[in-house]
């Protein structure tokens, strides 16, 4: 019983929930106004992805008439219910040690890409030509950047587990206390090219420039979302900047899970600060940098390098 | 539907990749364009009509808010042809200020049509930084004519206002200003990956089928044609002023931003030109005889040439006035250019022509 209703804490306060997306509004702003300053504009201020998501909660819900009803109320909640789920998941080093001991690797591998199944559920569901296109789009974007996501924690887990001796390691805790030991990953020279293609499966997984492909406004409007609105509109943009802090603090926990020292507060800001860290090197700067792809293009991208980087990982894995 | 996997694809005629309304109706297959169906007549205001109800002063005011980009060019070649059509020669000075005025414009004109490419793209610091860049040009325009987009430089008979010294000097500063930066862009429409494998092979338009269509101005020049009223009929001062005529032989939306860019270097130079060798005396010259006559100008725009016809009866208001705008050329080539795209590049292959769909309509 209690185990059950510290799971449910875990998944509402910290790390999921509140705490989560607390942290991902907070990047979502400096990001806005690090493109900003990038592009010499002032940019927001910091609390304007709060009233955003603020003002959207006090909307009308508008409903198409040719939209599937409950399909398409469905999608939001399911991107935000998952997502706050697998930020309970997410261990924070020094912190928080994950919310399970067995398997929880394979868990939040199963848990990410539902936000990309609810908005494909949710366009489908809206009847939107637009939206379909997106969705074909969405479709193809989640086949290219999960083929190389699976590859690289089956790497993490494959080196983990044979160091000590399991074969394969899916406990993040434990494959956290063996970087206590070892030293972290990031700095290991064969899981180099699997950090690497985590950096590139970043803007593609939370659809930022050069991937914001299934949404790209000038092409399809917003795509999955055109149709959404309102408190719906809003479920989504949160379960996506909750998505920003589960695959930032998944980065950090699989790569650079250092602690500095034994006080948990200074762990946690420490946490935060390499998430931030990961964030601009991989989203910001990349956005202000770049266009945006076309499908075929991102998805042979995505095959060509994070793909065999990944894959290159796995196979020194294996034969070392 | 007809039981293929095809559907249709509404785009605009409010869409966030055009500037101005225009429909087109898509059938789409997957992701790839079949058939392209345009409908337009959104922004129809009319203007011919309007026109033949105002004296020729009024006119010169009317046809300038024809459309804002390439506005200067409508003012000016309506100048052209009413003083054709009166028999009237313009003064020297006169000349060599028209071109100033249109030269400032086209480098606008260009400027803005490769930073709405960068748009489409989703290339956000591009296209800031391309705008940012055309604000000199806009800055220009105000500190000389007083206007950021409709400068009324040009009147019947000449020019409106003069550019004295201080002026002068102020513009070859903003050139020197803004020619390196303009060196930058276009290396970066020439190399950057992302622009590159964007627009590259985007919107072909072969040779062939570019004379058949009669395509005009920047897309004529990006598909290799030597197409250029300057150099063609010379007009105003541009017969006394040394330039190149600049083609492209990638028949791609990627050689029409190259032909816009490397332009603005002729027009930088053709500016200078000006302002070195613009002789003193009047700027306008006395109105001729209003009698029974008609008359044709041409000019180039921005986006290509402009025609002008007139009919005068002998009264101030003018019996027929008529235009026919570069855009109204290029648009046919649209079928050719989307033959097969991808509904990705339908918005960029649209910008690639520089559509001017207010001119279009009228």
């Amino acid at each position: 019983m209690l185990d059950t209703i510290l799971a449910i804490l875990h998944m509402c306060i910290f790390p999921g929930g509140v705490f989560a997306l607390a942290v991902a509004l907070f990047f979502k702003a400096l990001d806005r106004r690090i493109a900003a300053r990038v592009q010499r504009r002032v940019g927001p201020p910091l609390i304007q992805p709060v009233l955003d998501i603020a003002k959207l909660l006090t909307k009308e819900t508008l409903i198409p008439r040719t939209a599937h009803r409950a399909a398409f109320i469905m999608a939001p909640v399911l991107a935000f219910t998952g997502m706050a789920v697998c930020a309970a998941f997410i261990p924070v080093p020094g912190v928080y040690s994950g919310l399970t001991n067995m398997g929880d690797l394979l868990v939040i591998l199963y848990l990410l890409p539902i936000p990309a199944i609810a908005l494909m559920l949710g366009a489908a569901a809206s009847s939107n030509t637009f939206s379909s296109v997106g969705f074909s789009r969405e479709m193809l974007m989640t086949l290219a950047y999960e083929l190389p996501l699976i590859m690289i924690l089956l790497a993490v887990a494959m080196l983990v587990g044979k160091e000590t001796g399991v074969g394969a390691e899916f406990s993040l805790a434990n494959i956290l206390s063996y970087q206590a030991a070892n030293g972290s990953l990031g700095f290991h020279p064969v899981m180099l090219p699997a950090f690497v293609a985590y950096m590139i499966f970043l803007p593609g997984t939370m659809g930022v420039a050069p991937f914001d492909i299934p949404e790209a406004e000038q092409e399809v409007l917003e795509g999955p979302l055109l149709e959404y609105g309102g408190p719906l509109l809003a479920l989504y943009q949160i379960g996506s900047a909750l998505k920003t802090f589960v695959v930032l603090g998944l980065g950090v926990a699989l790569f650079f899970p250092g602690t500095l020292c034994d006080f948990w507060p200074v762990n946690l800001v420490w946490f935060v600060v390499k998430c931030f860290l990961l964030m601009l090197v991989t989203l910001t700067v990349v956005k202000a940098a770049t266009g945006r792809f076309r499908i075929d293009q991102a998805f042979w991208f995505y095959i060509k390098f994070p793909a065999v980087l990944a894959l290159i990982s796995l196979v020194l894995v294996w034969w070392l | 539907m007809s039981g293929t996997k095809t559907f249709s694809m509404p785009l605009g005629p409010v869409h966030v990749a055009l500037e101005e309304p225009v429909y087109f109706n898509l059938t789409v297959e997957g992701e790839i364009v079949r058939k392209t169906h345009l409908t337009s007549g959104h922004v129809h205001r009319g203007m011919e009509a309007l026109a033949m109800r105002r004296n020729i002063f009024q006119n010169a005011t009317l046809v300038e808010r024809v459309c804002s980009l390439c506005s200067n060019s409508h003012s000016f070649t309506y100048a052209m042809v009413v003083e054709n059509a009166l028999c009237m020669h313009i003064p020297e000075r006169a000349r060599y200020l028209r071109v100033i005025a249109e030269e400032t414009k086209r480098i606008a004109s260009h400027l803005f049509n490769t930073a709405i490419q960068a748009h489409i793209i989703g290339f956000h610091s591009l296209f800031m930084h391309v705008m940012e860049v055309r604000e000199l040009m806009q800055d220009m325009k105000e500190t000389v004519y007083g206007n950021r987009m409709n400068i009324a430089a040009n009147c019947v008979g000449g020019a409106k206002q003069d550019i004295n010294l201080k002026k002068q000097e102020y513009i070859l500063k903003q050139l020197e200003l803004i020619e390196p930066q303009i060196r930058e862009i276009q290396d970066i429409y020439a190399n950057d990956p992302m622009v590159h494998t964007r627009t590259y092979g985007l919107g072909l338009l072969p040779v062939d089928d570019a004379i058949a269509l009669g395509v005009v101005g920047p897309v004529a020049r990006g598909s290799g044609i030597t197409d250029d009223c300057r150099k063609d009929s010379p007009y105003a001062a541009y017969g006394d002023l040394d330039f190149n005529v600049i083609t492209e032989t990638g028949c791609c939306a990627w050689s029409r931003v190259q032909v816009r860019l490397r332009e603005c270097y002729e027009s930088l130079s053709l500016i200078r030109q000006c302002i070195d060798r613009m002789p003193e005396g009047d700027i306008r010259a006395p109105l001729g005889k209003l009698t029974v006559n008609s008359a044709v100008a041409r000019t180039e725009a921005p986006r290509g040439e402009v025609f002008y016809f007139i009919r005068t009866n002998g009264t101030d208001v003018p019996e027929r006035l008529k235009w026919r705008v570069p855009s109204y050329m290029n648009w046919e080539a649209l079928s050719v250019m989307m033959k097969d795209c991808n509904v990705a590049d339908v918005a960029l292959i649209t910008n690639s022509i520089d559509p001017c769909v207010s001119c279009t309509e009228r």
